[in-house]
């Protein structure tokens, strides 16, 4: 099946610094593809060079298995995207940004008008449909930002942080009406900073510096998780941190509320256990999660 | 290229544009305010015609016929008699010190030399202000032309063996300056205007991230530039019909020509100025550097290789030939021609050819420039 949006070993530059570093990764109908990553990891870069939208310094980028330089002229037509910073007109209301969008894509007025009424109650925009787009709430402004975007039906529907800023309620309804898309058969890109929502997707690529550090199905990349989490408390926290990261078996280190969060190697666990007790510390099993496997995956790359 | 799809997409980006427009007062009525305020300010600052010019007089004669030279010299309005000094010397402290700017010095002996056809007296002016020098010699010998005539004919009953020439000013009989520079002044202030309306237009769609979403979807350049272009000529012509209205009933600026040629030219001298500011909105990225680009662009050469004040036939050969790239300078002719002479349309053939050369260039230019990536 031809990827309905495809980097194939991309790489792009602001001057010295290398934003994507032979970056390949492909999106597929039906289809939610997380890509995880801190903020300056090349996130937005690679949605926007995916998109066309943006110059590429080598490999390709493709719409539909074309590259975009020889991309048919309705390509856009089956995209949908949404930017991270505000793309839409603040001084025009919910109505008519929508409106807006329609015409430029061309929709028949009838079918505007079905789809329109469709989308803001999906969205719970129908009360604010005269509002400006600027006087919108963190949430309901990405909501018209993806009515925006899904208005003229695209088969792949690019999300630039779509829950960064917004409150943890909207932030379900976000990724739930993510799933109804799916469901339907579209292909969706999402990019988030926030490591506990990589587990919603049904496949992710975790972005670093500009490099692809993993990729695939969230628990599988998870299982693979080849070292141990501990948990260890009720000593002096002060103590403790210079001792584990002394220790050669630690990959990482992440203080937990009163705990520290330790990724240790499987190998050397038994042996740092031993002496966290003799230190007094109690030590709990934790369970593995997508920092841990992050951050174990960002340090080994730094020691490689 | 879709056709229908085109065009549609080019009203909805005008729509917008329009949308924009209605709910930015502030921009609406500097719009429609500026070139109001513009017109009535150089309307009346702008004046090449001079008079009430302060002068002072020196009477070292004081016979009947000196006093009756004096009285006659600034009887109309064009001198205004602000002292009577006793010397020349005391004229020179006057001039000095700002207060005249013209004397006249009526010498002793003056009244017996008259009768004896001879009668000699000196004006002096300040030339440090050129325009009201030249403009009071001219004054003075048209004076003694006139005032020969009459002493001829009171001394000595003569009227024949003398030449008399008679001028007659067409177009504009009064010779108002107002009636030749406002034409020039609709011109300069049309160029700034709409330069500077379109020239934010782009930029503000960079500056407020607008254009990466626009980015995404199959808009393509000519697109949004021609879109931008259609909500801001409507303000444009709106703009010049206002300046028009006010010329002919503030200024009694005539329009003797048609209407028809007026509002056509108008057209062609809106769509090359805006494409300038398209242009340059398109190149600049931001606001600020819009701005200032589109002020300068359109400001400076409107008003000095236009011909709006400076003759272009006095300029060196390399300026008057650059002349012709100025949209201000066909506008300003044609103006003149219509409104003015009700000249035949063929003199305007040159400056419409000009004028939709340089629009379509800027329209090009403006579109390829247009970068459809954002970095």
């Amino acid at each position: 099946m031809t990827a309905l949006l495809e980097a194939v070993a991309l790489s792009r530059s602001f001057g010295a610094t290398k934003a994507l570093d032979t970056v390949s990764l492909g999106l597929h109908s039906g289809e939610l593809l997380g890509l995880v990553g801190p903020d300056g990891a090349g996130k937005s870069t690679l949605l926007r060079a995916m998109m066309g939208l943006i110059a590429i310094d080598a490999g390709e980028a493709r719409v539909l298995g074309v590259p975009w330089e020889k991309a048919p002229a309705d390509s856009r037509e089956r995209l949908g995207y949404m930017p991270q910073h505000y793309g839409l007109y603040t001084d025009l209301s919910v109505d008519e940004n929508l409106r807006f969008f329609a015409s430029l894509f061309d929709i028949p007025k009838d079918i505007f008008q079905q789809r329109r009424t469709r989308l803001l109650a999906l969205m719970q925009l129908e009360r604010a449909a005269d509002r400006p787009a600027g006087a919108l709430s963190g949430g309901m402004y990405k909501k018209l930002a993806i009515a925006c975007a899904l208005l003229h039906r695209p088969q792949a529907l690019v999300l630039d942080e779509p829950t960064n800023g917004v409150d943890p309620v909207s932030r379900r309804e976000l990724w739930g009406l993510l799933y109804e898309f799916v469901h339907d058969g579209m292909g969706v890109l999402v990019s988030t900073p926030y490591m506990d929502e990589a587990a919603r997707c049904s496949r992710v690529a975790l972005l670093h510096q500009g490099h692809l550090l993993a990729h695939g199905e969230p628990a599988a990349l998870v299982a693979g998780f080849a070292h141990d989490v501990i948990e260890v408390e009720g000593t002096d926290r002060r103590a403790l941190e210079p001792f584990l990261e002394a220790q050669d078996g630690v990959v990482a280190l992440t203080p937990a509320g009163e705990r520290l969060r330790v990724v240790v190697r499987r190998e050397v666990r038994q042996q740092v256990e031993g002496q966290l007790r003799a230190m007094g510390a109690r030590v709990v099993e934790g369970r593995a999660d997508f920092e841990d496997l992050y951050l174990s995956l960002v340090a080994s790359r730094g020691a490689a | 290229m879709n056709p229908r799809r085109f065009v549609v997409r080019v009203f909805a980006m005008a729509r917008k544009e329009w949308m924009h427009l209605g709910r930015d007062r502030a921009t609406v009525l500097f719009a429609l305010g500026m070139p109001v305020i513009l017109l009535v300010l150089f309307g009346y600052a702008v004046s090449f015609d001079i008079d009430h010019i302060p002068t002072v007089l020196v009477d070292e004669d004081w016979t009947p016929e000196s006093r009756s030279l004096a009285s006659h010299f600034s009887s109309g309005a064009t001198f205004e008699l602000v002292a009577t000094v006793g010397s020349a010397r005391e004229v020179e402290r006057l001039f000095r010190e700002g207060h005249a700017k013209v004397g006249l010095v009526i010498p002793k002996g003056y009244g017996r030399e008259l009768a004896r056809g001879n009668g000699r007296v000196q004006l002096l002016v300040d030339a440090s202000d050129n325009m009201t020098a030249s403009s009071v010699l001219s004054y003075a010998s048209r004076f003694n032309v006139w005032k020969n005539h009459e002493l001829l004919r009171v001394h000595f009953g003569n009227r024949a063996d003398l030449i008399e020439v008679r001028g007659r000013a067409l177009y504009n009989p009064a010779i108002r300056s107002v009636v030749f520079l406002v034409p020039g002044l609709i011109a300069m202030i049309q160029s700034m205007m709409a330069v500077i309306l379109t020239a934010l237009t782009v930029a503000r769609e960079w500056e407020r991230g607008s254009m990466e979403q626009l980015f995404a979807t199959p808009v393509g350049r000519l697109e949004i530039v021609l879109g931008k272009l259609l909500p801001y000529f409507g303000v444009a012509m709106a703009q010049l019909l206002l300046v028009l209205a006010l010329a002919t009933w503030v200024f009694g600026v005539p329009i003797r020509g048609s209407m028809v040629a007026l509002l056509g030219i108008s057209t062609l001298f809106l769509l090359a100025t805006l494409s300038q500011g398209l242009f340059i909105s398109v190149m600049a990225r931001n606001q600020m550097v819009a701005t200032q680009a589109a002020a300068v662009s359109s400001m400076l050469p409107s008003m000095l290789l236009s011909g709006f004040v400076l003759p272009i036939e006095n300029m060196p050969r390399p300026l008057q030939i650059m002349t012709n790239i100025v949209p201000a300078r066909h506008f300003v002719h044609a103006l003149r021609a219509i409104m003015l002479r009700d000249a035949d349309l063929s003199v305007l053939g040159r400056d419409a050819f000009a004028l939709v050369v340089f629009a379509l260039v800027m329209l090009v230019l403006a579109t390829r420039r247009f970068p459809r990536r954002l970095a």
